[in-house]
């Protein structure tokens, strides 16, 4: 698709097989974000921490996907997941063709091949 | 403030492939120059999303404009309202007479669908095109204040019923409910008719001192980037960057939202001008609805709401789409609006959002408000 760095969190699998994502910590005002600038966004110290985030977390928001998108074939269902100890993530959710109630609790299960977080629906 | 706006001009919008970019911006220059009646301008801004470098430079030095700073303005969808903003604060500054602020965009030039996301950002890089953005907040909006189908649609159906009004607008077919729900889905719950169409188009304004006989004076002209936009934030996307905005506009020229007689705002998709109207103070949060239930934003009704038929007939030139707006409101408060004439207004607002950067409430937004004043 393209040589660009890739911006998107990454998630990888621990040693106890769950998905986290890989991002920082302020420590000194305890925000959580998806990516390491120089200071914190919010009250602008320098401590940043590497750190993990999920894998569960609260649906915001969803949305299905009709149109065509480069490198991606529609439909295919997005939303905002606000995990339970960080940053609100946007996320592909696996095994549904429409939009999933806000509220409902998902967990981190993958990073597609092309890079996209993935959660799925917890029962 | 002592700021007039003293021209406005517009081409059509619309698809127009075969034309050259700086056709388009001669076009709504020449428009604007003699609706001023000014031969000289003595700085020019403008804004463009996707404008070749050089852009304005090309079109303009064919008509004798060079020699004086051109200086062009990012700002995703609120570029052109953003050069309008720099023009206004250059004039009241002190540092130009007379200003002309320009909005172009080819949009055909570049894409035949939805903008594609863009690469470098993490969640256009997910493929969250702008549409999907748009539609993650009418979702939560639905699920949070109970907003039907039905009535997001209502926002389609009375805007391009205005549209109707508007020789100069892309879509000027009234549709239904019905159909604009019948329409393809473009991402749930947004369909084709509630989102705005690619245009291409141009438009631009002469910004200076006012005169001593009748006009239409800039009361107030703020302009914000958003605050981070995360799992602290209380609102769906751009809401709180709007308020904000407007409470800056609001208090520079001494005005509440109860003042407006007429308001071009950002439309881009249904759900955007529901938020946005309750941004903007004109109703309750999550009762937005309502003034589409009671007509009050429909034209004939006390406080109208896209006029011109909005984005979502008119067509979305992105840079052009603030100036545009602008010409709207100075056609209707001089009562130059033909069959889309609001009743007598007084007061008008212009505002734009642009977004598209993760994690963030807008990459921008401008409010203007104007008075009419004298005759």
């Amino acid at each position: 698709m393209t040589t660009l760095p890739d911006p998107r969190p990454r998630a990888k699998a621990g040693a106890d097989g769950v998905f986290r994502i890989t991002g920082w910590l302020c420590t000194s005002c305890g925000h959580r974000l998806l990516v390491h600038p120089p200071r914190c966004s919010r009250c602008l110290s320098p401590a940043l921490e590497v750190s993990e985030f999920g894998p569960t977390g609260t649906l915001w928001s969803s949305t299905v996907v009709r149109i065509a998108v480069p490198g991606r074939t529609p439909p295919y269902a997005l939303a905002y997941v606000d995990l339970d100890d960080g940053p609100r993530i946007l996320a592909e959710i696996i095994g549904v063709a429409e939009r999933v109630s806000i509220g409902t609790r998902v967990a981190l299960s993958s990073q597609s091949d092309i890079g996209d977080l993935r959660v799925e629906m917890l029962l | 403030m002592r700021v007039a706006i003293k021209g406005v001009g517009t081409t059509s919008f619309g698809k127009q492939p075969e034309t050259h970019p700086s056709e388009l911006i001669w076009r709504a220059t020449a428009e604007a120059l003699a609706d001023a009646g000014v031969d000289r301008v003595d700085s020019v801004f403008v804004g463009t999303v996707f404008g070749a470098p050089g852009v304005a430079q090309r079109a303009l030095h064919a008509m004798g404009i060079c020699g004086v700073p051109i200086i062009t303005v990012e700002n995703a969808c609120a570029s052109g309202t953003t050069a309008l903003h720099e023009a206004i604060v250059a004039v009241d500054s002190g540092r130009y007479e007379n200003v002309l602020a320009v909005g172009i965009e080819k949009m055909t030039d570049s894409f035949s669908g939805a903008i594609h996301p863009e690469p470098t950002d993490a969640e256009g890089r997910a493929g969250l095109a702008l549409p999907s953005l748009y539609a993650m907040a009418a979702s939560r909006y639905q699920a949070l204040y109970g907003l039907t189908d039905a009535e997001l649609a209502m926002v389609a159906v009375k805007n391009h019923g205005h549209a109707t009004q508007n020789p100069r607008a892309h879509h000027r077919t009234p549709h239904t409910v019905e159909e604009v729900l019948a329409s393809r889905m473009i991402a749930d719950p947004l369909t084709l008719l509630q989102c705005c169409p690619i245009a291409d188009g141009a438009a631009a304004a002469v910004v200076g001192r006012p005169g001593s006989g009748a006009h239409v004076a800039v009361r107030g002209s703020a302009l914000r980037s958003g605050a981070p936009w995360d799992h602290n934030s209380a609102h769906v996307w751009g809401f709180d960057l709007i308020a904000a905005t407007a409470a800056d506009a609001y208090a520079m020229a001494s005005v509440g939202p109860g003042d407006l007689d007429v308001i071009e705002c950002h439309d881009a998709f249904t759900i955007g001008e529901i938020v946005t109207t309750e941004a903007l103070g004109l109703a309750r949060l999550g009762e937005g609805a309502g003034l589409l239930h009671s007509g009050h934003t429909r034209l004939g009704g006390p406080q109208v709401v896209n006029p011109s038929g909005g984005l979502l007939s008119r067509g979305h030139p992105l840079g052009a789409t603030g100036l545009a707006q602008l010409a709207e409101i100075v056609w209707q408060l001089r009562g130059q609006a033909g069959g889309r004439q609001t009743a007598a207004p007084r007061w008008g607002a212009v505002e734009t959002m642009g977004g598209g950067v993760s994690g963030l409430d807008g990459n921008a937004c401008v409010v203007v408000l104007l008075e009419k004043v004298g005759r």
